[in-house]
Parts: C-alpha cells; sequence; structure tokens
C-alpha cells in the first residue's frame, strides 16, 4: 500500500518539509526579536556604559543597527543562508570561522554522549523489563530515579573527584584536540560518561515501560510459543517493536542532549561551540551569541524533523496512515 | 501428548482441576466453555505456557518424556518443532515490523538451520499449502496490508513450518467473519488429516466446534464436565451445562424436545460464570444448574462412564444417586 | 488497591516537607549569618560550631545551604506559577475555540519545547546581563508550551461530558464555561504537572546558577556554590558534595511526589494497577 506507493509517501515529505521550515523561521525571528528589539542599545551593551557617543555610533552604524529592523533581519537571515553569520567582536574573526574550528569538538562530545546514552539506556531498559518486579529491575528503577534528580554539572565535578583529583587516572578537563587521538579519548571519557550517565536515566526508564508494555502483546507470545529463546524474543521481537516511543523520546531529549553538551563543556573547559557561547556572553559579543543561539535551535528543530521521518521508516503501519 | 490430573493454581484460584487428556497422534479434540472456564489454561498447559505465577501440577507427557516442571530452556525444544499454537486476534499475534514471509522464515532458519533462500522456498511451500492467494506476493507484505483471515493463515503456516505433531488452536475463528471463519476450519481439519496432525481446537462457538472435530471437552470452572464423541455429545448433551450451552436443558423452553440447537451458541444460562478465587464448593455448577439437589452443593461429582466413550461429571448421572432427579439423556 | 498511597508519594512528601521546611527555617533562623566573612575562619572543617565546616571566605555552609534552599525554591515557584498561569490560559483557549487558533497554539507550543530553557537564558544574559531575574524568565518561558499541552489534552476531555453539553444548552459562553467547568475539573493533572515542573525548575536554576547565568553573588545558590566548589577541588573538596546533595534531595522529592500524585488522580494508571 503506502510503501509502494510514492505519491502519499512524497506528500508526507513535502509536508513535514513545509512545516520544518515554517519552525525554523518562527525560531529565527524569535532568536532575532530578543537579541535585537527588545529595549537596550546592543551598541552599549557590546562597548559599556563608559563609552563615548562617537564609538556607539560607529559601532552602531558598522552593526546596521540604523536600519529599519526587518531589513536587518533580512540582512542576517540571508546571511545566515550563505554560511555569514556576521564578525566576532571579541575574536575579530568570522563568526563561521569561530563555528567550523569549535564545531568538531562539540559535535564529538554530542555524539559519544548519544551513542553510550542508547546503548546504557537500551540494555538496562530492557534488562529491567525482562526481569520485571525482581531485584534486577528494582535495581536500575533506583538508579534511573536517582539519575534523573542528579544535576550533570555535579555528576561531573564527583567524577573528576574520583578519576582526576583521588585516582589520577584521567584529565579533569580540557582538551588536545584530535591530532593526539589517545588525548583526546581519554578527555572525553568523563564528559561523556557525565552526558550519558544523566540522558540514560530518563532514556533507561522510557526503554522498560516500553518494553513491558510490548512484552504484554499477543506476537510476543507467538514468538515464545515458536520456540524462540528468550534473548531472542527480547531483542528480536520485543526490541524493535519498543524502539517505536524511544526514538520519539530520543528526538524529545535532543533538546536537553544540546543543553547537556553546553553544560559539561563548560564543567570540562572543553573548547567547543558551548564554551564559545558563554565566553561570547563575558565578552558581550552578540553577533556570535545570536549565532551560536541559531545555530543550537536549528540543530534541535532538524533533528526532531529528521525524528519524525524516521519514524516512518521503522514502522511500516505508520506508512499506511500517512 | 499425555495430560494426567494437570492442575493449575494461582494465588489462592484454581484455574484447571485434575484434567486429564490424551491426544492420540492425527485425532481432533475440541474444548468448549465460556471464559474463564480454563480451556485456554489447558491450551497454555500444552505449550508448556502458563504464566510465571501458576503453579501447575500433575503430569504432561509427550511422547513418553514427563515435562510438567520441565524448565522453559527443555519446552522451548518443544515448541514449533513437536506442538505448536495459533490464537484469536491474528492481527495481534503478528509481529507488526516484519513481513509475514520474514516472520515464517524465522523458525525455520533458527530451528532447522535452514538458509535464507530454502527457508524462502520453504515459506512459500506452506503459503500455498494454507491456501495463501497469490503467495509469492504475500511474503512481502506486513501484517496490516493483508485480510483477517489471511492473517490467521499466515499463522497457521508459521506453526505448521516445523512440522509439529500437535497443534493448539485457541479461538482461532472467534475474531473473524463467519464464513472466513468456516474456511479455516476446514484448513485446519484438511491440514490435521494430510499431514496427520493432531489438533486441538479451543472455541466457545459449538458449532465450530463440531466441524472442526471428532471428540470433545466441556469445561466449566476449572473442570472437565463432560466429554466424548463431538457427535455424541452434541447429539446427546448428559451434563445440565452442556445442555444449557446447547439451549436443549429442561425446564427450559425446549422441555421434551429432541436437542437441535447444534448450532446455537451458549446464551440461555442463567446467570454468570463465577469468578475463579470463588466458586462453588461441591459442583461448580452448582447455583446456575437448576437440577440441583443434596449432594451438589457440598460434594463434587466423579465423572461417570455413558456407553460410546461420553462421560459426565454429574450427581445426576452417578449410580449413587440412580433415580434421583430427572436427567434428561437418562429418562 | 487498598486504601495504601503509593510509596513514591510518600518518599517524595517527606523530602519535600524537608527541604520546605528547611527553607522556610532560614526566614527566622540559620545557624550563623549565611553572608558573614571571617577569612581567619576560611576551610573550617566541620565541628559544633560549623555544622558542615566553612568556605573560602570564612561563610558558614549549613547556613548557605539552608538559604540557597529558600531562593532555590522561591525561584522555581514564581517561574512555575507564571509559566504555569499563562500555559493554563493558553491551553483553555485552544481547547475552548478549536479550529484554527487551537492548532495555532499548539504548533507554536511544539516549538517552544524544542527550545531549550538554556538557550533562551542565554539570549537575554547576553543583551540585558546575567541575573536572577532571567533565570526565573527563562524558567518560566519553557514551561508554557509544558502546560498549555496539558492543560489543552485535559480539556478537550472534559468539554466532552455531559455536564458541559448541559451548561452549553443553558446558554452558557464558552469563557464562562471554561472558568466554572473546565478549569476546576482539570485542576489535578495541572497540580500534577506543576509539582513535577517544580522538580525540573530546580535544576534548571542550579544549572543557570552553576553557569553564572542565574543567582549572582553575594546570594547564595546551590549552583553557584557549586561552580565555586569546583575551582578549589583539590583543596577542599567536600564543598562539592553538600551542594549537590541538596539539589538531588529537592529534585527527587518534587519528582517523586509529582509521580505519586499521577498515581492517586490519574484514573487511566489506576484501573491498569487494579
Amino acid at each position: 500500500m503506502a510503501l509502494e506507493d510514492p505519491a502519499r509517501m512524497a506528500y508526507f515529505l513535502i509536508r513535514r518539509t513545509i512545516g520544518f521550515v515554517l519552525t525554523l523561521l518562527t525560531v529565527s525571528v524569535v532568536v532575532f526579536a530578543v537579541m535585537n528589539v527588545l529595549p537596550g542599545d546592543p551598541a552599549l551593551t557590546i562597548l559599556g556604559i563608559d563609552a563615548s557617543e562617537q564609538a556607539l555610533e560607529n559601532l552602531r552604524r558598522q552593526l546596521g543597527l540604523n536600519d529599519p529592523v526587518h531589513i536587518r533581519y533580512l540582512n542576517w537571515i540571508g546571511g545566515a543562508l550563505q554560511g555569514d553569520f556576521g564578525t566576532s567582536h571579541s575574536f575579530r574573526v568570522p563568526v563561521s570561522e569561530l563555528i567550523v574550528e569549535r564545531l568538531p569538538m562539540t559535535v564529538s562530545l554530542a555524539i559519544s554522549g548519544m551513542v553510550v546514552t542508547i546503548i546504557l539506556a537500551l540494555v538496562l531498559g530492557v534488562a529491567a523489563a525482562a526481569n520485571h518486579g525482581k531485584p534486577g529491575d528494582w535495581g536500575v528503577m533506583f538508579l534511573a530515579q536517582i539519575g534523573i534528580a542528579v544535576p550533570s554539572f555535579w555528576l561531573s565535578i564527583l567524577l573528576i573527584l574520583l578519576f582526576a583529583v583521588s585516582l589520577q587516572w584521567l584529565p579533569p578537563g580540557g582538551f588536545p584536540g584530535w591530532s593526539d587521538p589517545l588525548g583526546a579519548i581519554r578527555s572525553l571519557i568523563l564528559p561523556t560518561a557525565a552526558l550519558a550517565l544523566v540522558q540514560g536515566a530518563v532514556l533507561a526508564r522510557v526503554t522498560r515501560s516500553s518494553a513491558l508494555e510490548v512484552m504484554r502483546l499477543d506476537y510476543v507470545r507467538t514468538a515464545r510459543a515458536s520456540g524462540f529463546s528468550r534473548q531472542r524474543v527480547l531483542w528480536r521481537h520485543v526490541l524493535p517493536n519498543a524502539l517505536v516511543p524511544i526514538v520519539t523520546i530520543v528526538g524529545l531529549q535532543f533538546a536537553s542532549l544540546v543543553t547537556g553538551t553546553i553544560v559539561i563543556e563548560n564543567v570540562f573547559s572543553l573548547p567547543g561551540l558551548g564554551r564559545l557561547i558563554f565566553q561570547s556572553i563575558s565578552n558581550r559579543d552578540l553577533p556570535t551569541v545570536q549565532a551560536l543561539v541559531m545555530l543550537f535551535a536549528a540543530i534541535v528543530v532538524t533533528v526532531n524533523f529528521i525524528v519524525d521521518v524516521i519514524y516512518v521508516f521503522i514502522d511500516p503501519r505508520l506508512k499506511a496512515r500517512t | 501428548m499425555e495430560l494426567s490430573q494437570v492442575s493449575v493454581g494461582f494465588a489462592g484460584a484454581v484455574a484447571l482441576r485434575k484434567a486429564s487428556v490424551s491426544i492420540a497422534p492425527g485425532a481432533r479434540l475440541g474444548i468448549v466453555g465460556e471464559s474463564g472456564c480454563g480451556k485456554s489454561m489447558l491450551g497454555l498447559c500444552l505449550m508448556g505456557m502458563v504464566p510465571d505465577a501458576g503453579q501447575v501440577t500433575g503430569s504432561i507427557r509427550l511422547n513418553g518424556q514427563e515435562l510438567v516442571r520441565a524448565p522453559e530452556r527443555v519446552w522451548r525444544r518443544h515448541r514449533a518443532r513437536d506442538v505448536a499454537m495459533i490464537f484469536q486476534e491474528p492481527m495481534a499475534a503478528l509481529n507488526p515490523l516484519k513481513r509475514v514471509g520474514d516472520t515464517v522464515m524465522e523458525p525455520l532458519m533458527i530451528h532447522e538451520g535452514l538458509s535464507r533462500s530454502t527457508a524462502r522456498a520453504r515459506a512459500l511451500a506452506l503459503f500455498e499449502e494454507v491456501g495463501l492467494p497469490d503467495p509469492a506476493a504475500r511474503l512481502r507484505q506486513y501484517p496490516h496490508e493483508i485480510s483477517g483471515g489471511q492473517r490467521q493463515r499466515v499463522l497457521i503456516a508459521l506453526a505448521l513450518a516445523c512440522n509439529p505433531g500437535l497443534l493448539v488452536a485457541d479461538e482461532p475463528t472467534t475474531a473473524l467473519d463467519a464464513n472466513v471463519a468456516l474456511r479455516i476450519i476446514d484448513l485446519l481439519v484438511r491440514l490435521s488429516e494430510s499431514r496427520n496432525m493432531a489438533l486441538v481446537f479451543i472455541s466457545h462457538d459449538l458449532a465450530a466446534v463440531s466441524r472442526a472435530t471428532d471428540q470433545m471437552l466441556v469445561m466449566y470452572g476449572g473442570d472437565i464436565v463432560e466429554r466424548g464423541p463431538t457427535a455424541q455429545v452434541l447429539a446427546e448433551p448428559r451434563h445440565p451445562y452442556t445442555q444449557g450451552l446447547l439451549g436443549a436443558r429442561p425446564g427450559l423452553e425446549n422441555r421434551g424436545r429432541t436437542p437441535d440447537g447444534r448450532r446455537k451458541r451458549l446464551v440461555t444460562i442463567p446467570g454468570t460464570v463465577p469468578p475463579l478465587h470463588d466458586l462453588p464448593q461441591g459442583c461448580r455448577f452448582s447455583g446456575r444448574c437448576g437440577q440441583e439437589f443434596a449432594p451438589c452443593a457440598r460434594q463434587r461429582p466423579q465423572p461417570t462412564a455413558l456407553g460410546q466413550g461420553q462421560e459426565a461429571a454429574c450427581h445426576l448421572l452417578s449410580p449413587l444417586h440412580a433415580g434421583h432427579g430427572t436427567c434428561r439423556g437418562a429418562a | 488497591m487498598s486504601g495504601r498511597l503509593p510509596v513514591n508519594l510518600i518518599i517524595g512528601a517527606v523530602l519535600v516537607a524537608l527541604v520546605v521546611g528547611v527553607a522556610a527555617l532560614s526566614l527566622i533562623w540559620t545557624p550563623h549569618d549565611h553572608a558573614a566573612m571571617t577569612i581567619r575562619n576560611r576551610f573550617q572543617p566541620a565541628d559544633g560550631v560549623y555544622w558542615l565546616g566553612t568556605d573560602q571566605l570564612g561563610r558558614d555552609i549549613v547556613s548557605q545551604l539552608m538559604v540557597a534552599a529558600r531562593n532555590s525554591m522561591t525561584v522555581a515557584l514564581v517561574a512555575v506559577l507564571i509559566g504555569g498561569s499563562i500555559g493554563v490560559m493558553f491551553g483553555l483557549l485552544a481547547s475552548a475555540l478549536g479550529g484554527w487558533v487551537e492548532d495555532l497554539i499548539m504548533r507554536v507550543a511544539d516549538i517552544g519545547f524544542a527550545f531549550p530553557a538554556l538557550l533562551f537564558a542565554i539570549m537575554l544574559s547576553a543583551v540585558f546581563g546575567p541575573s536572577l531575574t532571567i533565570a526565573v524568565a527563562a524558567i518560566a518561558f519553557i514551561n508554557i508550551p509544558v502546560f498549555a499541552r496539558v492543560t489543552r489534552a485535559s480539556a478537550n476531555q472534559i468539554w466532552m461530558r455531559d455536564y458541559v453539553a448541559a451548561a452549553r444548552a443553558a446558554g452558557h459562553g464558552r469563557f464562562a464555561i471554561s472558568r466554572d467547568h473546565i478549569l476546576p475539573n482539570i485542576a489535578a493533572p495541572v497540580i500534577v504537572q506543576g509539582t513535577i515542573e517544580f522538580a525540573v525548575a530546580i535544576l534548571a536554576e542550579a544549572a543557570l546558577s552553576y553557569l553564572g547565568l542565574g543567582a549572582q553573588p553575594p546570594s547564595p545558590s546551590w549552583g553557584r556554590m557549586l561552580s565555586e566548589a569546583q575551582t578549589l577541588m583539590f583543596m577542599a573538596p567536600h564543598l562539592a558534595i553538600y551542594p549537590g546533595l541538596c539539589i538531588v534531595i529537592a529534585v527527587l522529592g518534587f519528582s517523586l511526589l509529582g509521580d505519586g500524585l499521577r498515581d492517586i488522580t490519574d484514573p487511566r494508571l489506576k484501573r491498569r494497577r487494579a
């Protein structure tokens, strides 16, 4: 049916894509409005109250602050679409250059955090569901409950105290760059653990309840009646079906993963975009903050869009409905 | 397969009481009763799939091997290869994320170590055997893309994949349209005959059981209350409950007439099935029977042989209480 | 279910009572002046005078934790109340009007969901300079779509009830019905959500203060105490323990309380457990 019906598939994709573009536009308007239209003079913010009127006027002209608001918005968004996010005041280089320089750090952390989170959550969640009501289940649920309440930055500090200060196995922070692969990996272990333990706690709970839900269904009984081993039933029949809601949560959680990455970069002084954004706040570097906020928001929106589309590919039933 | 004195108990409730059933190769046995009577539990006993909370006692022997307390791992070896099962809701019983061809190929590849292509060929043959139209195209479809009757045929193909000696069908036709149900029943009978495969057909639909089986059990409240050749039991039901099921009970609208309610579904028994934890003391059916006398409330009736392989557990039929009451069949 | 209360509700209520009690107590009494610095007394170990010792400026840790609890509760309360009220209003509006208004409100709520509080706080801080007010505003802001969604979902169910139909038949307007019939009947899910969001708000305030976007010195905050402790990790590792424990207790308390309240008020769950 829908699987063999490219027209319906195309219609679905086009509809979702239009929604995605509209969302991005809305977000860009909000970001621009907050950063530019709210009362306050960006030039004054950047230069401080001691600045001379002449210097302020020069900066306003340089930032294009004397143009009408909508022109400034269009200039900004038009530039952003071509990869031009303006010039950083504090670093005196194009913001895009800063982003390109810092992006690998952030992407490395986000990906390793995400991968470990998912593995941790799936293994613990399915294991807990398989041992429903037994001590293993209670143990996982207890840890997950605690994990949800532990702030990632405190967990990071505890990890640093234990593994960097006391045991001195791993560095307490910083990042040597990928030219030193071993050092880079060592530097990523603690940040990844801090990110994944907290994120994984939420996801493990979702995985468990989703797996429990699936285990009650008839086709799991069919699989058992077919004489398959417990492990096979669990991983080949229960998990794929339990994944559908899990993928949604992974998408929804992505916003908190981005937040987590920003926080963790600052805890461990990792030179990524999250660190850059805070340096830019201290430096009152508004164009850089604006570009980075937009970039992070765009990443979240894009991931949610991708999840929406993936969703349809994992669940053939949805293809029929779209 | 031999079950003797098998009981299944859950905390404070007996779901199945001392059931003894013997299934010979190629035999077709029907199990009839209202929901909650223990018929599905009997089916699960045959698969070793009683829920963890249930305590199973007695003896379950498969080809002479005792399995009653066998661990899951031992039972697993027999499922699909010796005993297979199909269920009531063909939609819910199929993994929605797997193409139905893959579903049928999975046990072939796992249990028989077949390669993908050989398994596919076998699945195709099975689809043909169960009468799926255009079987090659069916293989690639998902459960939601085919009709209910076709899904049940897929499940039958899945159950047959490893050539089991016994197929347990738990309400296989309840969720289907009447004419689709008839064709599924005929398919099951044909397969049972052509493969010399035993069939346990669990249903509350007497018409279906009559068409599908040659022996039958009637269950009530976890007890087997009557058994015998299907035609015999349906023509001359002796237990008041069976008579009630057939809508031919004396004292109701059909008094004195020959039972012709073979096609009727159970409708005419007053009251409802009591919950398993709250069954009456003596005969399980007391309280709803309408022909009770002294021993019914206190004493549990034992099966009485009635000739031609028919027997029923009712005080009215017991020689101990001969002459008492007016059991229609004996009159 | 016998009439017993769920365990999570009891544990949650005890923890919440503890945190709120300590926060309230700090209004009238703390062991020491939380801001009093005596450099001579810096890095005192825990003893009878300073129960958990002192920090790098000789300030009493216990007193700071107590005042920080009060600050944290205040921020969470104000943020959830503001964000919650606006969210409930939008949710009621969406449910009462339906059609394109409902679609629009819910689409915007979806976008709000994708926008982390941290990014919002970052933007506001960049423009106005960091302050506690901005932390409150950012946390309140992310609460709006959360409450709008819960309110609309619950309200849509109430709109289908017979007594609402009766009120409509009697000629009551949509807004009057929203106020008189819908709002009182969605109180339970909204309060459950509020309790859970309270936990989220405590966590968010701690994170923002840790990052320097929340409470500014000298106002004590668990998050900021942790960021100061991190710089002293080699000298005084114990300073990094207590504020974190306080955050965990407070967050755990409110989220368990929220889960417990949901368990006893959600009829859907009740049926499943029966």
